[in-house]
């Protein structure tokens, strides 16, 4: 197997770039199918006329560029095209409020930003039909890293981490998945159930089905009858590819109609719960793969015919160490834009905060869960500091304590006069839907320990819920 | 897609917390009464696979199962325009 050639790949991103790693191939080759196929040709019109429009708009070589779509052939235009230009892209998932949305766009002082006007597609839809407006904005300033990836993760210090990767890094990610034999390939399909904007649907999904000639198939429904409709409409060997959510929703079928074409799933995004591999297995006679990833480096380690679980075999040259029970990450340069805390990249080490064992013989690598206060709801990434911090900042609100205790939940207690009403609207301000607690536990006062500090344990905030009559 | 189920009674609270519980084999008492995006899915998932429909996902249908007691009421209206569609009488 060979990998890709990066002997001509620079820091920046450029035409050549687009054209040679994800837009080579035969014209007529179906590469997306969203409601209706699309082909290289027509995909490459697509391209062409949002470069014209992000061009006519002003954007430049070097320039930055926020998209804030929805999965639709629109984004994937756009970032095509804005690549194509030599600009530094940001992505920001749409679900975000508009709140989180400023903030994230004055840290990266993005030129311009792409936005949709409209949209269509029910909700159990992957994907959207997406009428978009390109607008620049005040203040924006040209990119002063080479980087041409930005992406947002939540962060432990109340504000999002600003996460950034280079076309090398994107191309050596390819590269990685181009070694392993059992990821999808030209001739084959991978239906994606996961995001394009989050790195797993990102890479894994969109840029590797595009650099690999495979075809990336968006299911119309995100139901187990959708996602099984979209494997079985095709006989060429197809991959599904989301996160454990989804696992357990097709494990969770009763159909029961043959599957000749579907080769394997493969979920990435949070640990996969002991019993569903071997469910999967039985329901579809195929294996249930699982890979380990991150925003700041993209894939690192997999299992992909689930003959390891719980381990993960390391991808090609990834270098790993266990220091004090937390997995590190060699990396040439920190993956971080801006002000960030200086303890997670050292020394040419990014620190996961993820509690990990590496088999000294094999190398295998087991993913034990968080060290932090990270949680994943259903893939996507939610820092409950970063919760906390926004619930307790809020004027309604004296005091807060978020905790994951089945779901995320929020105890606080309210300033003078303020009502639940209030707390309730502002979290629909300022916190993205995944984000939001499922339950808000309002108290007279927070529990305190005997020096004065507020008890986190959940225990002993749900009795003192239930005592109030709230919980 | 499974056969239409024309005589089954929409799903009871009973019956809502019996499905939401089979996401994550959790036991019925971890059920909460806010359903977050993925127990919703997950909700509908089950409900069209056992009632042999598709539902119409408006945003309003969406905004009305935010709560299991939203989800009772929403669903018992989203089967019947369902069903209604699919026998011809919508």
């Amino acid at each position: 197997m060979t990998g890709v050639d990066l002997s001509w790949a620079t820091p920046g991103i450029s035409r050549e770039w687009v054209d040679d790693l994800l837009l080579a191939g035969s014209s007529d080759t179906v590469c997306l199918r969203f409601d209706e196929p699309v082909d290289r040709a027509a995909l490459r019109a697509v391209v062409a006329v949002r470069e014209a429009e992000l061009r006519a708009a002003g954007l430049v070589a070097g320039g930055t560029v926020a998209l804030r779509l929805p999965p639709s052939l629109a984004y994937v235009g756009y970032l095509l095209a804005a690549w194509r230009i030599g600009a530094q892209v940001s992505l920001l998932d749409h679900r975000l409020t508009r709140h989180e949305v400023d903030g994230a766009l004055d840290r990266v002082a993005a030129q311009f930003v792409v936005e949709a006007t409209e949209t269509r597609g029910h909700r159990l839809r992957g994907y959207a039909e997406v009428v978009a407006a390109v607008s620049a904005r005040e203040g924006g300033r040209p990119a002063a890293t080479p980087h041409a990836l930005v992406q947002f993760s939540s962060g432990s210090t109340g504000a999002s981490k600003v996460i950034a990767r280079t076309a090398a890094d994107l191309a050596a990610e390819l590269d990685r998945y181009d070694r392993l034999p059992e990821f999808p390939r030209a001739g084959e399909r991978v239906v994606l159930l996961a995001s394009i904007v989050h790195v797993l649907g990102l890479v894994g999904g969109l840029l590797n089905a595009l650099h690999a000639n495979a075809e990336l198939v968006f299911p119309q429904r995100l139901t187990a009858e959708g996602i099984l409709a979209a494997v079985a409409a095709a006989d060429t060997p197809a991959t599904v590819l989301g996160v454990p959510f989804h696992a357990e929703l097709l494990t969770s079928s009763t159909e029961r109609t043959p599957l000749p074409s579907l080769r394997r799933m493969v979920v990435a995004g949070e640990l996969v719960r002991p019993t569903v591999p071997a469910r999967f297995r039985e329901r579809f006679g195929v294996p249930l793969g699982t890979m380990y990833g991150m925003t700041e480096i993209g894939v690192i380690a997999t299992d992909l015919d689930g003959s390891r679980w719980p381990a993960v075999e390391p991808t090609h040259g990834m270098r790993l160490q266990v220091r004090d029970g937390e997995l590190w990450i060699a990396m040439a340069a920190s993956p971080y834009l801006g002000l960030q805390d200086p303890s997670r990249f050292v020394d040419g080490w990014l620190r996961t905060r993820d509690a990990a064992g590496i088999d000294g013989g094999t190398g295998l690598v087991t993913v034990l869960g968080r060290l932090d206060s990270q949680v994943s709801i259903g893939g996507l990434k939610v820092d409950l500091t970063e919760v906390e911090q926004t619930i307790a900042g809020m004027a309604a609100v004296r005091e807060a304590v978020v905790l994951h205790d089945g779901g995320v939940r929020a105890y606080l207690s309210l300033a003078d006069g303020a009502s639940v009403a209030e707390v309730e609207l502002e979290i629909g301000r300022t916190l993205a839907p995944f984000k939001r607690p499922r339950e808000l536990v309002v108290l007279p006062v927070l529990p305190r320990t005997a020096t004065g500090k507020v008890v986190r344990a959940a225990a002993v905030l749900a009795a003192a819920g239930e005592n109030s009559g709230k919980g | 897609m499974a056969p239409s189920t024309p005589d089954l009674p929409s799903p009871d609270r009973d019956a809502v917390i019996a499905l939401l519980a089979g996401f994550g084999d959790r036991d019925r008492a971890e059920v909460g009464e806010t359903l977050d995006s993925l127990e919703l899915t997950w909700l509908v998932a089950q409900v069209e696979q056992r009632y042999g429909v598709e539902l119409d996902l408006t945003d309003e249908v969406f905004a009305g199962m935010g709560t299991v007691t939203g989800a009772v009421d929403t669903l018992a209206g989203a089967l019947d325009s369902a069903r209604g569609t699919a026998a011809g009488h919508g």
